[in-house]
């Protein structure tokens, strides 16, 4: 019997993985092994088998090449394949490895090891790993994780909530995605883990529509953990449910979230009070994106010591950036921070496109900064990206060519934050709209000198006055477009 | 949208909505006048979630026609307007029905990195109808979505929950044939 291992991810199946399982099913002799995706998706669908020095792969395989890989000819071994050579694996460790929902292959790759020494604990040895640890949340804020957990802890309620911010939203990133379809285990340990640390009796899962299949395998997840009595904390009871969004982008913003979850308009409350403090139905309340849950579990397994021994003075552990745009090799590559940008994409990037030249660089999502290619050797931490005035948010990289138009990018940028403002807030809300209309101009060749400071003007005031980084970050795209391509700008402006 | 009756009026029977199919069975489980099991974790009631209803109606009916509003008001007491808030708020509640598939272009940035402009432009030629469209014989609505996290193998493309990744126009004509 030979046993190919091939993945099950949403971006596997996209490009194919599906259409092999289909193909080589029934094949006498043959077991082929659904797991998680490795996050080299460039060489997607992947196909792996075990060899005496460990896994052999295939990349980019096609039905017809099934004969090669029985005979063991042509493969490369696993870790010999420099994208992922060059990683640090520790949340992604296991991805491609194990299969998303065998609990067995979860415990024995070392799942609920952080859950154990978590009740070992007391809640506030517990917080007191986290804040040994220095980890900061990976979903866009970077605030000390363990301050939010004092705080819900020290909150005195009749209940309080842990609650997932699965809404990935930021475009170029899939890192959650991948979690929840990939080990969703990870990510329901580290939501007991916080719970058990400021005694919450109920979770939930906010996860965005278009990650169906995240959603159904968080659901199974959770339906095999609650059979297999896991979801107990201190002889309690602790109820975990997914739910499902409606495409409302302000919806990743935690307030916006909660709102959403109680079944509202999810529109953003004004802070404080912080969520920890009133949260979900007005009760202490943990937001966290799925990728720091994710990361909690080997903190708590191997010590806070450990995580902050990664990284650089102020940004600690690993990284999961999520490469995309128009380089050779996209994927998921988990780094310690403190490489460059440059240092990134000529690691894994593996240099543009064929025919392509790069022409700038967003970093962060929608709302992050764009660099152009004179500005790449930033380090990749929060302090620097901060310093620059740009985001890591949640490690999306996307790399645009020389084709791109800047004022049609700058155009899409605003039309999109107008889009999704929730309206709320006034600056966010017309100055959006107000910042599309200008841009419009400008593409349409009717643009006027004032209109470009009226531009900058208008995204200062969005900048200072936004309720949330939603309108607060909307301008800056746009305004690092025009700071490093005016010439594109100018041909649109009349005088 | 019609709010008539509005948040001030006593609460009373519905008028029988002249036969919605399914969507009395779509509002049972949230109905705050159901019997309700005692809750396992002894959590206390919570308000009605408007959010979960629309999608279960939607799911039973395809979308939430503005006439039911009413009903799923009452059911919920909630007011009307809550109701057509929460549903004109959420780009994924319809208030009418799609085509048999949806296709849902990615214009997330990744994939307008890789040009996918050129590819909606030529989607909407082929299909001849414009975003947010359906095709005259009801087989597709086109759509746009902002990401649907396929970024590594894009230019993307979701024709209901199936998403296809380096999608090429070569390839869009072979895709649409799977979906009659």
């Amino acid at each position: 019997m030979t046993r190919l291992y091939l993945a099950t991810d949403t971006s596997a199946r996209a490009v194919g993985a599906n259409r092999l399982a289909e193909a080589w099913a029934n094949r006498p002799g043959l077991e082929l092994v659904r797991t998680s995706s490795r996050g080299a998706f460039f060489l997607e669908p992947l196909v792996e088998r075990d060899s005496p020095g460990g896994r052999m792969a295939w990349s980019n395989v096609g039905p017809d090449d099934l004969p090669q890989i029985l005979a063991g000819s042509g493969g490369t071994p696993i870790d010999r394949i420099p994208f992922l050579a060059q990683q640090t694996r520790i949340t992604f460790a296991n991805f491609g490895v194990t299969q998303p929902l065998s609990l067995d292959e979860y415990v024995a790759h070392g799942g609920f090891q952080g859950m154990k020494r978590a009740q070992a604990l007391s809640p506030d040895a517990i917080i007191g790993e986290l804040k040994t640890s220095r980890l900061r949340g990976r979903g866009g804020a970077a605030f000390p994780v363990w301050t939010k957990w004092q705080v819900a802890r020290e909150t005195q309620a009749d209940r309080k909530y842990v609650v997932a911010n699965a809404d990935e939203g930021d475009a170029g990133t899939y890192c959650d995605r991948m979690l929840m379809e990939g080990e969703p285990f990870r990510l329901i340990e580290g939501m007991l883990i916080c719970a058990r640390a400021i005694g919450a009796t109920q979770g939930y899962i906010y996860c965005r529509q278009e990650y169906p299949s995240a959603a159904r395998t968080v659901r199974a997840a959770v339906q095999k953990a609650e059979r297999s009595g896991l979801l107990i904390l201190d002889d309690k009871p602790f109820h975990l449910e997914v739910f499902v969004g409606a495409g409302s982008y302000v919806c990743g913003e935690e307030t916006a979230l909660l709102e959403s979850l109680e079944g509202r308009r999810g529109v953003v409350r004004a802070k404080p009070p912080y969520p920890a403090v009133s949260g979900l139905y007005g009760r202490p309340t943990i937001v966290s994106n799925v990728l720091t849950f994710a990361t909690v579990p080997s903190i708590l397994a191997r010590g806070g010591d450990w995580h902050a021994s990664m990284g650089t003075e102020r940004s600690k552990g690993t990284i999961a950036l999520q490469i995309g745009g128009r380089v050779q090799h996209p994927g998921l590559a988990e780094v310690p921070f403190g490489l460059t940008l440059a240092d990134v994409l000529e690691r894994f990037g593996g240099g543009m496109a064929p025919g392509a030249k790069l022409k700038a660089v967003q970093v962060g999502g929608p709302l992050g900064s764009l660099f152009p290619s004179s500005r790449l050797d930033i380090t990749i931490c929060y302090d620097a990206f901060a310093e620059a005035g740009a985001i890591l948010g949640h490690g999306g990289i996307v790399v645009f060519d020389d084709e791109t138009d800047m004022v049609e990018l700058a155009r899409h940028f605003m039309a999109f934050a107008a889009d999704e403002s929730c309206g709320k807030c006034t600056p966010c809300r017309i100055g959006t709209v107000r910042g599309q209309e200008i841009l419009e101009k400008v593409q349409a060749g009717r643009g006027r000198d004032e209109d470009l400071a009226l531009l900058a003007d208008l995204g200062e005031t969005m900048k200072t006055a936004s309720l949330c980084a939603l309108g607060g970050r909307a301008p800056y795209p746009v305004l690092t477009a025009i700071e490093h391509f005016p010439h594109e700008f100018r041909q649109g402006v009349r005088g | 949208m019609t709010t008539k009756g509005g948040s001030d009026a006593p609460a009373r029977r519905p008028e029988p909505m002249g036969g919605v199919p399914g969507l009395a069975e779509a509002l049972a489980p949230y109905r705050m006048d159901r019997p309700k099991e005692p809750s396992r974790t002894g959590t206390p009631h919570v308000p009605p979630n408007i959010l979960s209803c629309l999608l279960a109606v939607q799911e039973a009916l395809r979308c939430v026609p503005p006439g039911t509003i009413p009903e799923i008001a009452h059911s919920l007491e909630a007011t009307e307007a809550d109701v057509a808030g929460v549903l004109s708020y959420y780009p994924d509640l319809r208030t009418g029905r799609p085509g048999r598939h949806v296709i849902r272009v990615c214009t997330g940035e990744s994939c307008v990195a890789n040009h996918c402009a050129k590819g909606l432009a030529a989607l909407q030629d082929r299909l001849k109808v414009r975003v947010g469209e359906t095709t005259p014989d009801g087989r597709f609505t086109l759509e746009r979505v902002y990401c649907v996290g396929n970024c590594a193998v894009g230019p993307s493309l979701a024709i209901d929950e199936d998403v296809y990744g380096r999608v090429s126009d070569a390839d869009v004509a072979r895709l649409l044939a799977s979906y009659q």
